[in-house]
């Protein structure tokens, strides 16, 4: 065991709690709830509980959306248990359960495309009794469960090849293409995105991930043109506002302009809470999903926005960090793909609200009001945990060591 | 084992890789929200004001109409209104029941809401208010206050309303303001430059804003109308009103009191005096021409008008057969009957045909041509100068003057005493009536005139048509020996139309003789007034004029039978009774035209209605310095002759 002496993370800890580990199997699921790390936990709670104090400030005034804060925490509470159940999982079952969640999630995104319900100009809901489902959601948990599986099987000495990774390319694009059809340029922007992540982290050349990038790069013209008017309509005015041409204070460009107004006003240190004049009063349209981030910009100002992400980049950097220390392949790149996936609902909802991406609609993680997102962002972190629980385990069936 | 090795190295050195990657992203991120939020936080500042602040039009204030003692005529009055903001109702019908259960909505205003509410949400302008009810009383006002909060979407407030505090009294000189129609908004803006146009249009929309429609409020709309402001309103995404800012610097300028000449008091009295009859009466300053009454009753309660008047209600005030909408003193024109001859003998001495001392023998009739003219004395006055032809108003005695003098002479003279022109004074309605003369009747008629119709002519009868107000300027002039003088209604506002038009002087001497006359008709044995002339008030009396106006023929038939006063026919076939007087008869100070449609007799009805009016004027010193002059009231322009 030469493990001793990595630059970076330092495995030391976890080799000394080994002996722990190896009696962990054997606990109560009480006991391994109280093991399980509480900070992390903490955090995440404080920032649904800000959340939800924000969709109230936000929504409060408006006619029959003020309970929406509570309709969310409400959501919260149950996939917070959800999340805790998931984090006892130990990570054979979740290894167990890749592969058929992949399958059934595929099948669901061929559903769509055949019996889906359209909404807002795209196809992305199933009606499952008096339930919406949107499968693309799921689809981001599978897809990164599935590489997890994929490259834990796969990846040996030798692993630095090529070949090795055609297989974990065509686990992401089955999906995304299925998401792109429906359209939905967001969901598959970040699908490939942390599922890149993935691929990266496995080990593929740099040469030909430098090859891909540049590639789609090259792509972009014919992506642009394969777009939706709508989609298309969002990036001409997420360039024109970039190159600093005067854009009309109509449709998408509004949006952008109303929020770049409400987050720029807002200041060092904001306008105080519910006293947003843009957030009280509508202006930014979204402003309880997507566009949160303008509330939160106005009523808190710079030093708000600023310890939100701060809040964040605690969050990711210690679940990332969790899963490097992880044993398994599995572990490692399943935590791992996880922590992508959220980084980029967040990276992909900033980025828009402050004029850096187009709109792509992609709701803030803990902080928008939805449930399908707070569903797969908590399942995330099940898994993240569940990693972290489950670090030592050597998932014998491997033919890593 | 190194082959492992490697593998371990590679994935932490790409962990790594990928969490430096994720902190320049984050890093990004945090430096374009600095760049939002600090650096340009001023443009951004700017433009969230711009945002949420909204100009609103300010309607000005209206300026009020006062009468001469600044008491109050049309005013502006805070009233209780109710309105529907659709897009706060969840069921615009249940909310428009609700408040139906409240306060007494009528159905088929009900059902016009209704539609209403439809409209504005089909235009996406459910967010402006829909007027419910306006004028609300006190109770409704207070019973829908407390229960508008359980009614989402009603909005129960207070708004400035014009009003007219003395209701009827004032109508047909005030007229009324309106909503601007299209038709107004065309008068409004004609000649205008377009932008200009444009901009009285939006604030006419304004529902607090409305025009004068007619009489005073018309003609004095921009003297009255003020200057519009703006409000700062906080608005929402919507336009939804959020609060507002007061800011002094927008805020409207309010429009210009009109004060007029007129006496309240003395108008209320004089139309009280009226009771039930129809008729007019016009009060003026003998010294000055201020107009101190003017009584057209029936009349209209301009009050109804404001708010829109129904259809129905409309259609009951125009087919009333009293036609409560018809200006009567200053609009209404009849025969002035035998208040006329003091006009004929001005002209009969002025042209000299006839002297004050000729003689006329009046046995009852009178003969020209092959017709026969009758004098309302049957059995006739006997010998008759020019003294006792006015005081007993003898018809003989002016078929002869007329016939000497002619009709030429005549019609001058009276055009002198300003007959034939509209006195518009700042009303509307104002109509000249008519002087008759053989151009005239060429002219319109095609035809020549005959003598004969000169004998009518001189008893006030014929195509003669004149005002109250004509007869009311007539009186005073001869009152006031001739002094050449304007009929005033505006004492402070704009400037009316007729300013310099009567410029005509008349012989003192003459006015002398005249006043003699009237005086006679009121204190003298034999005079057709005897009993009117004392005024009640110990030492002073009044001079006055009797008049008839036929309204038909009598015919000769009837005469035969004895029918000459038409107490046993139909009321609208009966005589308008005149009357016209000055008084204090040795110092004239108020001159009186006083019309009572189908009143039968000058004497029986319209001279005592004269009197108690003149009474209440001396009494009330209704005359008295205005309270728009600075200095003391306007100096008489015969003060300084000698007497």
């Amino acid at each position: 065991m030469s493990r001793d002496g990595y630059t970076g993370f330092s495995r030391g800890e976890a080799r000394t709690r080994t002996a722990t580990s190896l009696s962990f199997e054997t606990m109560g699921p009480l006991r391994k709830l109280a093991k399980l790390p509480w900070g992390f936990i903490l955090l995440i709670v404080a920032m649904a509980l800000t959340g939800a104090a924000m969709l109230y400030s936000s929504a409060h005034t408006n006619p029959g959306e003020s309970d929406l804060w509570f309709l969310q925490l409400s959501r919260f509470g149950l996939t917070f248990v959800m999340m805790l159940v998931m984090a006892l999982f130990p990570l054979s079952l979740w290894r167990t359960l890749a592969l058929p969640a992949y399958a059934f999630t595929v099948l669901l995104l061929v559903l769509v495309e055949v019996v889906g319900v359209t909404g807002g100009g795209a196809q992305r809901w199933l009606q499952v009794g008096p339930v919406a489902v949107q499968p693309s959601e799921f689809a981001k948990l599978a897809v990164t469960l599935a590489l997890a599986w994929y490259y834990d099987r796969v990846i040996t000495p030798r692993s630095g090849r090529f070949v090795i990774h055609l297989g974990a390319l065509v686990i992401i694009l089955i999906p995304a293409v299925l998401i792109f059809k429906q359209p939905d340029f967001g969901t598959t922007l970040a699908l490939i995105a942390s599922g890149g992540v993935v691929i990266f982290l496995a080990g593929m050349s740099m040469r030909v991930i430098l090859g891909g990038v540049v590639a789609g790069i090259a792509a972009i013209p014919a992506i642009y043109f394969s777009l939706a008017a709508y989609q298309r309509e969002r990036v001409d005015t997420f360039l024109s506002q970039l190159s600093g041409d005067a854009t009309n204070a109509l449709g998408e460009s509004y949006q952008i302009e109303q929020a770049k107004i409400a987050i720029g006003s807002g200041g060092w240190n904001g306008k105080g809470y519910l006293a947003g004049i843009q957030s009280q009063q509508d202006y930014v349209p979204e402003q309880h999903t997507d566009f949160i981030l303008t509330v939160i910009a106005e009523e808190f100002g710079f030093l708000g926005t600023t310890a939100l992400l701060l809040g964040f980049a605690v969050i990711l950097g210690w679940a990332f960090y969790s899963a490097s220390q992880s044993r398994s392949w599995f572990g490692r790149l399943a935590g791992a793909g996880a922590t992508a996936t959220v980084a980029f609902y967040i990276v992909f909802n900033v980025g828009m609200v402050i004029g850096l991406l187009p709109v792509v609609g992609m709701p803030l993680p803990l902080i928008s009001y939805g449930g399908t997102a707070l569903l797969t962002t908590m399942a995330c972190f099940g898994l993240i945990l569940s990693a972290h629980m489950h670090r030592d385990d050597k998932l014998s069936s491997t033919g890593l060591i | 084992m190194t082959q492992d090795r490697s593998i371990e190295d590679d994935f932490t050195r790409r962990m790594l890789i990928a969490a430096g990657a994720g902190g320049v992203v984050w890093a990004g991120l945090v430096a374009r929200l600095f760049q939002l939020q600090v650096v340009e936080r001023e443009k951004y500042e700017a433009a969230a004001e711009d945002n949420h602040i909204k100009l609103a039009l300010a309607p000005p204030q209206r300026g009020s109409i006062l009468d001469r003692f600044g008491k109050p005529l049309a005013s502006h009055r805070r009233a209780g209104r109710v309105s529907i903001i659709p897009e706060q109702t969840r069921d615009a019908a249940d909310t428009l029941a609700r408040i139906a259960a409240l306060i007494d909505v009528p159905d088929e205003r009900l059902a016009r809401l209704t539609r209403e509410i439809s409209t504005s949400r089909r235009r996406n302008a459910a967010f402006v208010p829909i007027i419910v009810a306006h004028e609300l009383t006190y109770e409704d006002f207070a019973r829908m206050n407390v229960h508008a909060a359980e009614i989402p979407g009603v909005q129960v407030e207070m708004a400035s309303t014009r009003s007219y505090p003395r209701g009827r009294d004032f109508a047909h000189v005030l007229g009324y303001v309106a909503r601007a129609s299209q038709d107004d908004l065309h008068r409004l803006s004609n000649g205008m430059p377009a932008d200009e146009a444009k901009r009285l249009e939006n604030l006419f929309r304004h529902p607090d804003m409305r025009t004068g429609r007619q009489g005073m409020e018309r003609f004095a709309e921009e003297w009255l109308r003020g200057k519009p402001g703006f409000r700062k309103l906080v608005t929402n995404a919507a336009g939804r009103v959020i609060e507002e800012i007061p800011d002094d610097k927008f805020a409207p300028v309010p429009g210009k009191d009109v004060y007029v000449t007129i006496d309240s008091e003395l108008q209320r009295a004089a139309i009280e005096r009226f009771g039930d009859e129809s008729g007019a009466a016009v009060v003026l300053d003998v010294e000055t021409g201020d107009v101190l009454a003017m009584v057209s009753t029936p009349a209209f309660d301009p009050n109804d008008f404001v708010n829109g008047i129904s259809g129905a209600d409309y259609a009951l005030l125009r087919d009333n057969p009293r036609s409560p909408l018809y200006p009567r003193a200053h609009g209404g024109v009849y025969p002035p009957g035998s208040t006329f001859k003091m006009v004929v003998a001005t002209a009969a001495l002025e042209s000299g045909a006839v002297k004050p001392t000729d003689r006329v023998h009046c046995n009852g009739y009178y003969r020209f041509g092959n017709r026969t003219w009758h004098c309302w004395k049957k059995g006739g006055h006997g010998s008759v100068d020019m003294h006792n032809g006015i005081k007993g108003s003898c018809d003989v005695y002016f078929y002869e003057t007329a016939r000497r003098t002619g009709v030429e002479a005549i019609a001058a003279t009276a055009r002198k005493f300003g007959f034939g022109e509209a006195w518009t004074l700042g009303m509307t309605g104002a109509r000249g009536g008519l002087v008759p003369d053989s151009a005239w009747k060429q002219r319109v008629m095609g035809e020549q005139w005959y003598e004969g119709e000169t004998l009518n002519f001189g008893i006030g009868q014929g195509q003669l048509g004149v005002t109250p107000l004509q007869l009311a300027l007539m009186t005073a002039r001869i009152a006031s020996e001739g002094h050449s003088y304007k009929p005033r209604l505006v004492g402070l506002g704009p400037k009316s139309d007729e300013d310099g038009v009567l410029d005509a002087p008349l012989d003192a001497e003459i006015m002398k003789r005249m006043k003699a006359g009237m005086y006679g008709v009121t204190s003298e044995a034999g005079g057709t007034a005897y009993r009117s002339g004392d005024l009640g008030l110990g030492g002073p009396r009044l001079a006055g004029k009797t008049g008839t106006a036929q309204v038909r023929r009598i015919t000769m038939a009837e005469r035969d039978k004895g029918v000459r006063k038409g107490l046993n026919i139909e009321r609208e076939l009966r005589d308008h009774a005149l009357f016209v007087a000055y008084a204090p008869s040795d110092d004239p100070k108020y001159a009186i035209a006083v019309v009572v449609e189908h009143g039968e007799g000058g004497s029986s009805t319209a001279a005592p209605l004269a009197r108690d009016i003149l009474h209440f004027a001396l009494k009330n010193d209704s005359r008295r310095k205005p309270a728009y002059s600075q200095t003391a009231s306007v100096a008489p322009a015969t003060a300084g002759e000698p007497t």
